[in-house]
């Protein structure tokens, strides 16, 4: 089993931010809410209005979590399932319709927005990441993340995971719930903060007509931060399991 | 002393617009065959523009995968098909369970969703034969899982085009950490809609055939393709020795002017591996034929590498491949490394029309029929750097006197 330091966390849902606030979700956890964005105050004014909601909720979480002196310094990790979908899907139609496209729109919808816009707010010039893994993009990215500390193991990495709803249209074609969440982790090889356990378990699922989860499984892992079971097992085509060191 | 993170690129397979597999694909390369970029008037509404685009059929995804039967997807399997055997030996050897997929992509089945919408404004509804799968980019690697009902873990990288390279790079670290005793790793990209508007919306897609590093330079020329490798805990044979990766924090579709990042992603892969810059052999080189992109590696090249050093960009020969490109310049490497015999490598040529930009580096750009000299180990280099800042060096090497196969 592979070990890792949580050194600290953050994470915004819809009506659902700041650490008493998880606390409570987490004693009764419900599903997560589709619409909202963070205030994201942490984020220079500029750059905030250049931010999809996703953008804006990934980086409200990844400013909040990695403390200022560090956010030039740490290796980044950004997953999310769907990416900036909504975004593009007026760009998909507007190709399918033969207009015009817009470069700025263009840039602001590949997958590895956040990254480069982390970059560019933070000052940051170190590796980074962006990737999915289907519904299994938490676990798969928290794999990437350990993947960048076997690389260089006395850097922190950051890893910042979120969705918004897909586009309308696509909506009936997964059977997730729409939901917009940002959960980001401040890893560590070793050091401070709360040793965790984590492996893939190798066991292949299938994913069924309804998630095994009603809400996202990064959240699930932040509602298993609060129990006191010694283990998690996550995963909709996987298994994947943490465990308290 | 044993490297401590042996990391071998076991076998390859790669469709491109110069051919099906390696073998078809290799002879074209040096002989830098261009004659497979077509014209077309339909992509981008009002040009006419060079595409580096696969012809013919390519192979069909199986019935029971129907929720990934995109383009995307059949590009993979058209490039995974000729090594299918190598791959399923790996799984029956190790299992399933410790098989990992690393793809990179930046387009997933864009092309797909496109028609699926065209069909949408004509019928009120998607194409019934549309799926979610096909577009999330998390399908690429998904793909492939299924095919070979792998239990291993499975993603997608998407940072542009340092893709394709990332995959390998996360590749070496999914087996040092020991969770996967073999990865499938690299990357496809197809042409569509997004990517064929996207760039020339951005000014950065030439009317002309790509003319990478000339004074001529107008932009690049996009392509499309897929290359897949067995990478396996083992020493021997052909090695990713060193990675090297940086952000830039510039600008999200524009690199530095100044070469700063691609710099570092050099430097880093050569310290990684613990390799000077004299015994690197070659480069294959980003060389997108865009103004900036051009002024700024060769900038960092004569830095890092000096302008002896023998460089090409074989997108004058495939076209860039965006997501796919790290991984099938990766390929083209390895390619030269398992070619390479009596401590010569042949190398693929830098084409162009030769008329050197005065206000480049002199780099040294490979002529056709060149080879490079390569002592008892030969190293080779390459570039990846993608939008928004991301870039992705690999150097790949291979012991020449060790005996035996390299592949």
């Amino acid at each position: 089993m592979l070990s890792v330091a949580l050194r600290r966390w953050s994470a915004w849902a819809p009506g659902i931010e700041g650490a008493e606030a998880w606390r409570a979700w987490s004693a009764a956890p419900a599903p997560i809410a589709a619409e909202g964005t963070p205030d994201a105050r942490f984020l220079p004014a500029m750059l905030r209005r250049r931010c999809s909601p996703l953008s804006r909720a990934m980086l409200h979480v990844a400013f909040d979590a990695c403390p200022e002196a560090e956010r030039a310094a740490v290796r980044t990790v950004f997953a999310s399932r769907h990416g900036e979908n909504k975004e593009s899907f007026p760009l998909f139609a507007g190709i399918a319709a033969r207009e015009p496209l817009s470069p700025t729109r263009f840039t602001m919808t590949v997958h590895n927005v956040q990254a480069g816009l982390f970059s560019i707010a933070a000052g940051n010039r170190q590796a980074s990441s962006s990737l999915a893994g289907e519904e299994d993009t938490f676990p798969t990215a928290f794999l990437e993340a350990l993947a960048h500390l076997e690389r260089e193991p006395g850097r922190s990495v950051l890893l910042v995971v979120g969705d918004v709803p897909i586009a309308p249209l696509f909506q009936p074609l997964i059977p997730e719930p729409a939901s917009s969440y940002a959960l980001a982790l401040l890893l560590a090889r070793d050091g401070e903060g709360t040793k965790l356990g984590f492996e893939p378990t190798g066991e292949r699922r299938r994913p069924g007509p309804e998630p095994r989860l009603a809400w996202p499984q990064g959240l699930e892992l932040v509602r298993w931060l609060h129990d006191g079971e010694p283990s998690l097992l996550l995963g909709e085509r996987r298994g994947w399991r943490f465990r308290r060191l | 002393m044993p490297d401590p993170r042996p990391c071998r690129l076991a076998a390859l397979g790669m469709r491109n617009a110069l051919g099906r597999d390696r073998h078809e694909i290799w002879p074209r390369l040096l002989a830098g065959d261009q004659s497979r970029f077509t014209l077309d008037r339909e992509r981008v509404p009002g040009r006419a523009l060079w595409f580096g685009a696969v012809q013919g059929p390519l192979p069909a995804v199986p019935r029971s995968l129907v929720a990934y039967d995109c383009r995307n997807n059949a590009m993979t399997l058209a490039a995974l098909e000729p090594i299918e055997d190598a791959l399923r030996d790996a799984v029956r050897a190790v299992g399933a369970a410790r098989v990992g997929v690393v793809m990179g992509t930046s387009t997933s089945g864009v092309a797909d969703a496109e028609e699926a919408l065209a069909h949408e404004r004509l019928h009120g509804r998607l194409d019934p034969r549309f799926a979610y799968t096909q577009l999330e980019f998390g399908g690429v690697a998904g793909f492939v899982a299924e095919l070979l009902q792998l239990g291993g873990p499975a993603y997608t990288l998407s940072t542009a085009c340092s893709s394709g390279a990332r995959a390998l790079a996360s590749a070496r670290s999914l087996l040092a950490l020991g969770v996967c005793d073999a990865v499938i790793a690299g990357a496809t990209d197809t042409l569509c809609g997004l990517t064929t508007n996207g760039f020339s919306s951005l000014q950065a897609v030439s009317e002309e055939l790509v003319n990478p590093m000339s004074v001529n330079r107008k932009g690049l020329t996009l392509g499309e393709g897929s290359a897949v490798f067995l990478v396996l805990r083992e020493p021997g044979g052909i090695q990713l020795l060193g990675v090297g990766e940086s952000s830039e924090a510039h600008h999200m579709s524009a690199p530095d002017p100044e070469g700063l990042g691609a710099e570092t992603a050099m430097r880093e892969a050569l310290a990684d591996a613990g390799v000077t810059p004299e015994e690197v052999a070659y480069l294959n080189l980003h060389g997108t034929g865009t103004p900036l992109n051009d002024s700024m590696e060769s900038a960092a090249v004569a830095r890092v590498l000096g302008t002896a050093l023998p460089c090409s960009s074989t997108k004058s020969l495939v076209g860039h491949t965006l997501g796919a490109a790290g991984a099938i310049e990766a390929g083209f490497c390895w390619m030269m490394l398992a070619e390479a015999e009596a401590g010569e490598i042949a190398l693929p040529p830098h084409v162009w029309d030769g008329q050197r930009d005065p206000a480049l580096p002199p780099i040294r750009l490979a002529e056709k029929g060149e080879r490079a000299r390569a002592g008892r180990r030969a190293l080779l280099l390459t570039n990846s750097f993608g939008f928004g800042g991301n870039n992705c060096t690999l150097l790949l090497g291979r012991e020449l006197d060790s005996g035996g196969g390299a592949c």
